[in-house]
């Protein structure tokens, strides 16, 4: 009896996680994006505007300000090649530079490259349930069923109205909490729900994480294939 | 009376060439000994100064926190402003200002593409200005392997063993993926002018060095410095002075809690530099104590064989009824004669040699085949003001003792026992 | 044996002027002695101290090693075979695991490199049997250099992430087991040492090393891995203690040049005010080259007094010098040097010394007494 209690449970768990999915991914967006970045001293926001087709491909053009206008970063597999239009060079980001954070904001490269569906990489189970702002949430833990998963858990706060995650926390393989990213301003489009407040938090460090805002947000709209080759970081 | 002793001195080859000769010898290997010594123990303490620390150094609070990690995002800001400042507080010290950077050094093949890519340690300092000693200070001129110092903006040398490895040569483009000190990514390219070997591995790996408005555009630093080094116009660190200036400057600036304000370490601070610092100077002190000891000892003796080579002189004299005094008083005479001569002589020639070196060095690296050296091959004496006096101590002194106490023997004995001794 | 009998009574018959040059010639020599001790005092120590706490007697590395690329450094690494755990069972290889990590001191973020080594090692000197920790799982040792940059004491807890060997993010709150002080900086800065077995299990490794250090000299081939010799491993520390060798040498050149300069003087006078007994030596029969020699042995036997001189003085002031110690305090300038060097004295420095100053005070005495061999018994009898 409890074995099959717990068994509907993860069921349940991972109908969940597979409906975030299906909020969440999509075989083909464009998203308008800014970036708030949150530094010592003062705070900068970047807007960008993305061409996402699956998970393999993406690229980016930064819109603004000055001094990222027209920088463009193309990701395809597993490489990563930057363009900078000042001084016309492709640069590929390779191995260790990875690891760094993206424009000084709380992400690393490889945070946003890896673009995998949740329910690929991990399997689910609801931990408890909570109201929280009166809204009923579903606690899920996520273990990651891959070798190769950055974050060995995570844990989500799911709205169950909305199936988004209002809070998300990346756990290291000891358990050690490393990441925390609160959702918010949940909107829907095009038949789907999604976040356009993201801050992004990595709790290891001072400060108060990176904001990233969506402006504009496209599914299934039309991207020419040719943008995702290396001759198209110069156009 | 003078006249008549230099002639003395000058016609008498025995009384004046040789001790004037072993004077200004000696005299010029003390001033000489004395210059290198300095050169040689403040050779780490100016790389020190030179490279990283300056006499003095202002950071804001925050990036001294973290010096290691080089956070530029933490630089001082309004730095034209800052510099007129302690320009104006303190116009005997000339105010520089640094940037540092780390990131990858990329080079690209002809499409612009990624070829090789390594390390990158840069350091940005004032290069163009046509009276900035920056260059000099770095000793970046002599440490050129190939090309030549950057004569425009946008022209940058990187070390010699990073060309090597990925075959970069004079007049390619090369590009630093850095950051700005506000986090954005920016990939700047630069033309190589030349490569440089400073000699350091420390220094060596992967080093970049540009022009600081280069940096300042580069890293979006305009009027920001990771850094600001105030140096001592005579060139020589003045402690005193140095711990004078730190604590009125920081004085000044206690009274805020924000962590970007600027704050003043002087060169002695450095911890590990402190105990460096005080080795070197008891260490020198020491051995030119021994130096100027042993010097004395040997001019003396010189004054003494000078003395007593002429007792029979002395015994000719006093039978023609010179005053023992006055004898006396003449060799005294003498001796400072022949002794202020071989001072000024050797001094002279010390501070020429120790010039020379100051400015050339002794290259030793032909003595040292293969070596990967963390220190300079080249050795360089220094001219401190010391130099200019340190020679007549025993030359002068020494030199007037030593005489003094061959004269005094005439005191000694009685006349009619100083003909038969003198030989006469 | 008539030379050195009439050399040595001439010689304390000067009496002032021959003990003011034999005590410059004495400060010479004792000067040359300590400066060559001290550095082959701080060569020894040095060079011990590296062996003693990083590479013992060489190193064998993974074929990718770079020790100075950290870029490289996470793939560097390789299972042992069973023949080298063997090697390694007999405690005559350590193996050492390094990767890249990073800790989190009060939220701020460091770079380390997190080495594996076997607690239970003993051919390192480092303090790993503090690695063994019955109630506390994580441990971890570091030197002083990296516990001042770090702000760390022994005692505190700190915060390691890293990632396995499948990329996945892993991080523990290691405790400081220990503060080890060592001399050497790099195997001190930046450099966080774990347990090697904890290592593997922290990376999902199993007996990987990045490099085996060896106790032994005789070093046999291990097939993939490169073997690093000590002697290879410590040559630029070589270099640069031969540096300072050389400019130390300048300052031994010039202080025996100005001692060798009392003697040519004082035997340039003798030879002026002593003709008539010179000619008296030819009279009595000697030959004008046996004067040259008398007079040259009475100058070089300056070096000899010299020598007796210094070492009446010298040796006590070694002795003391070498019960305290000189202090270049923990001058962390990225090179080895003790916190106290004791300089070290070996016969063949003493020696070579004592030989360097008798051959040059001999050569100074004989350039003035050459001037005998032109004298004319008569004239020199007269005292012209």
């Amino acid at each position: 009896m409890v074995c099959f209690c717990t068994l509907t449970y993860a069921q349940a768990a991972s109908e969940i996680m597979q409906k975030i999915d299906k909020n969440m991914s999509s075989d083909n967006r464009i998203v308008e994006s800014s970036m708030t970045i949150h530094g010592r001293r003062n705070s900068r926001t970047i807007t960008s505007i993305s061409y996402t087709v699956g998970t393999e491909k993406s690229f980016t053009e930064y819109l603004s300000p000055a001094r990222e206008k027209g920088t463009k970063m193309l990701k395809l597999d597993d490489k990563l090649w930057t363009y900078y239009p000042a001084n016309d060079r492709i640069v590929q980001i390779s191995g260790h530079m990875l690891r760094q954070s993206v424009m000084g904001s709380d992400l690393s490269y490889e945070d946003i490259m890896d673009d995998r569906k949740l329910s690929d990489v991990y399997d689910a189970e609801t931990e408890s349930e909570e109201v929280i702002d009166g809204r009923a949430i579903k606690v899920l833990k996520l273990s990651a069923k891959v070798d190769d998963a950055a974050y060995e858990t995570r844990r989500l706060w799911v709205d169950t109205e909305y199936y988004l995650p209002i809070k998300e926390e990346l756990y290291a393989k000891s358990g050690q909490l490393l990441k925390r990213t609160t959702l918010s301003d949940f909107k829907k489009i095009d038949g789907r729900w999604f976040p356009m407040k993201l801050n992004f938090k990595d709790v290891l460090k001072q400060g108060q994480g990176t904001d990233w805002e969506i402006i504009s947000i496209e599914f299934n709209g039309e991207i020419p294939e040719y943008i995702f080759t290396k001759g198209a970081l110069k156009k | 009376m003078i006249k008549f002793l230099l002639k003395g001195i000058l016609r008498d080859k025995s009384r004046s060439l040789l001790p004037v000769v072993v004077v200004s010898l000696g005299v010029f290997l003390t001033v000489f000994m004395s210059g290198w010594m300095k050169g040689v123990f403040g050779d780490m303490i100016d790389m020190n100064a030179n490279y990283t620390m300056g006499h003095v150094k202002v950071m804001t609070r925050a990036y001294a926190d973290n010096e290691a990690q080089i956070p530029n995002d933490l630089a001082l800001l309004e730095v034209s402003e800052l510099i007129n400042q302690l320009s104006a507080d303190y116009p005997d010290m000339e105010w520089v200002r640094r940037i540092q950077f780390g990131g990858l050094l990329d080079v690209p093949d002809k499409n612009g593409e990624t070829r090789a890519q390594g390390p990158a340690a840069g350091r940005a300092v004032d290069l163009l200005s046509p009276d900035s000693k920056e260059a000099e200070r770095l000793n970046i001129p002599k440490s050129i392997v190939k090309g030549q110092m950057p004569q425009s903006p946008g022209e940058v040398l990187i070390s010699d063993e990073f060309a090597e490895r990925f075959d970069v040569n004079i007049g390619d483009e090369i590009s630093i993926l850095g950051s700005t000190m506000y986090g954005s990514m920016v990939v700047p390219t630069f033309k190589v002018a030349g490569t440089l070997n400073f000699g350091m591995a420390m220094l060596d790996r992967g080093a970049i060095i540009m022009d600081i408005t280069d940096a300042e555009m580069a890293f979006d630093m305009t009027d920001a410095a990771g850094e600001v080094l105030g140096y001592f116009k005579s060139g020589l660190y003045d402690d005193e002075q140095a711990l004078i200036v730190r604590d009125a400057f920081n004085q000044k600036h206690s009274d805020t809690d924000d962590e970007f304000a600027p704050i003043m370490q002087r060169l002695r601070d450095e911890p590990s530099l402190k105990q460096y610092l005080n080795m070197a100077d008891n260490m020198s002190a020491m051995m030119v104590m021994i130096f100027v000891i042993a010097m004395s000892i040997v001019l003396w003796n010189t004054g003494l064989l000078g003395g007593l080579r002429r007792y029979t002189e002395y015994g000719v004299r006093l039978a023609l009824g010179e005053e023992k005094s006055h004898i006396f008083r003449t060799i005294i005479y003498e001796a400072m004669i022949i002794g202020s001569i071989g001072s000024i002589v050797g001094s002279i020639f010390g501070i020429a040699v120790s010039y020379y070196l100051q400015e050339n060095g002794i290259d030793f690296s032909a003595l040292m085949e293969n070596v990967t050296m963390m220190m300079p091959t080249v050795y360089r004496a220094k001219v401190t003001p010391e130099l200019f006096y340190i020679g007549f101590i025993p030359g002068l002194l020494a030199m007037t003792l030593g005489n003094a106490l061959a004269g005094y023997a005439i005191y000694k004995r009685k006349t009619a026992q100083l003909f038969k001794e003198l030989e006469v | 044996m008539l030379a050195f009998n009439l050399a040595y009574k001439n010689l304390l018959g000067a009496g002032l002027r021959t003990w003011l040059n034999v005590s410059v010639l004495s400060l010479a020599f004792v000067l040359i002695v300590f400066y060559n001790a001290m550095i082959d005092g701080w060569n020894r120590q040095s060079r011990d101290d590296t062996q003693d706490w990083e590479i013992a007697q060489g190193q064998y590395w993974h074929p990718d090693y770079e020790k100075y690329d950290v870029y490289s450094l996470n793939d560097a690494h390789q299972q042992l075979s069973e023949q080298t755990q063997q090697i390694v069972d007999k405690g005559v290889l350590v193996p050492e695991l390094i990767q890249q990590a990073t800790i989190y001191p009060q939220g701020r973020m460091q770079s380390v490199l997190l080495r594996g080594i076997p607690k239970e090692q003993e051919v390192l000197k480092l303090p790993t049997d503090c690695l063994l920790s019955p109630n506390k799982p994580n441990v971890a040792i570091i030197g002083k250099r990296m516990a001042k940059a770090a702000k760390l004491q022994k005692g505190d807890a700190v915060l390691l992430r890293w990632r396995d060997k499948n990329g996945t993010f892993d991080a523990r709150q290691f405790t400081i087991a220990a503060v080890f002080n060592c001399d050497v900086a790099e195997a001190d800065q930046g450099q966080f040492y774990v347990d090697y077995q904890l290592m593997q299990e922290m990376m999902g490794f199993t007996n990987e090393a990045t490099l085996l250090v060896s106790k032994l000299e005789q070093n046999p081939t291990i097939d993939h891995w490169t073997f690093q010799s000590a002697d290879r491993l410590l040559k630029e520390l070589d270099d640069l203690i031969n540096s300072e060798r050389i400019s130390g040498m300048i300052i031994q050149m010039i202080l025996l040049m100005i001692a060798l300069l009392a003697i040519f003087d004082t035997q340039v006078l003798s030879i002026f005010r002593r003709k008539k007994e010179i000619g008296t030596y030819i009279a009595l029969g000697l030959t004008r080259q046996q004067v040259v020699g008398i007079f040259t042995i009475e100058g070089a036997m300056h070096s000899l007094l010299a020598a007796l001189l210094g070492a009446i003085y010298g040796i006590p002031f070694f002795i003391w010098v070498n019960s305290i110690g000189i202090n270049f305090g923990s001058a962390d300038m990225g090179i080895t040097i003790a916190e106290k060097v004791y300089p070290y004295y070996s016969l063949r420095l003493v020696v070579l010394s004592v030989i360097v100053v008798l051959v040059s005070s001999t050569i100074v005495s004989y350039i003035p007494a050459r001037k005998i061999a032109y004298l004319k018994p008569t004239d020199a009898l007269k005292g012209k």
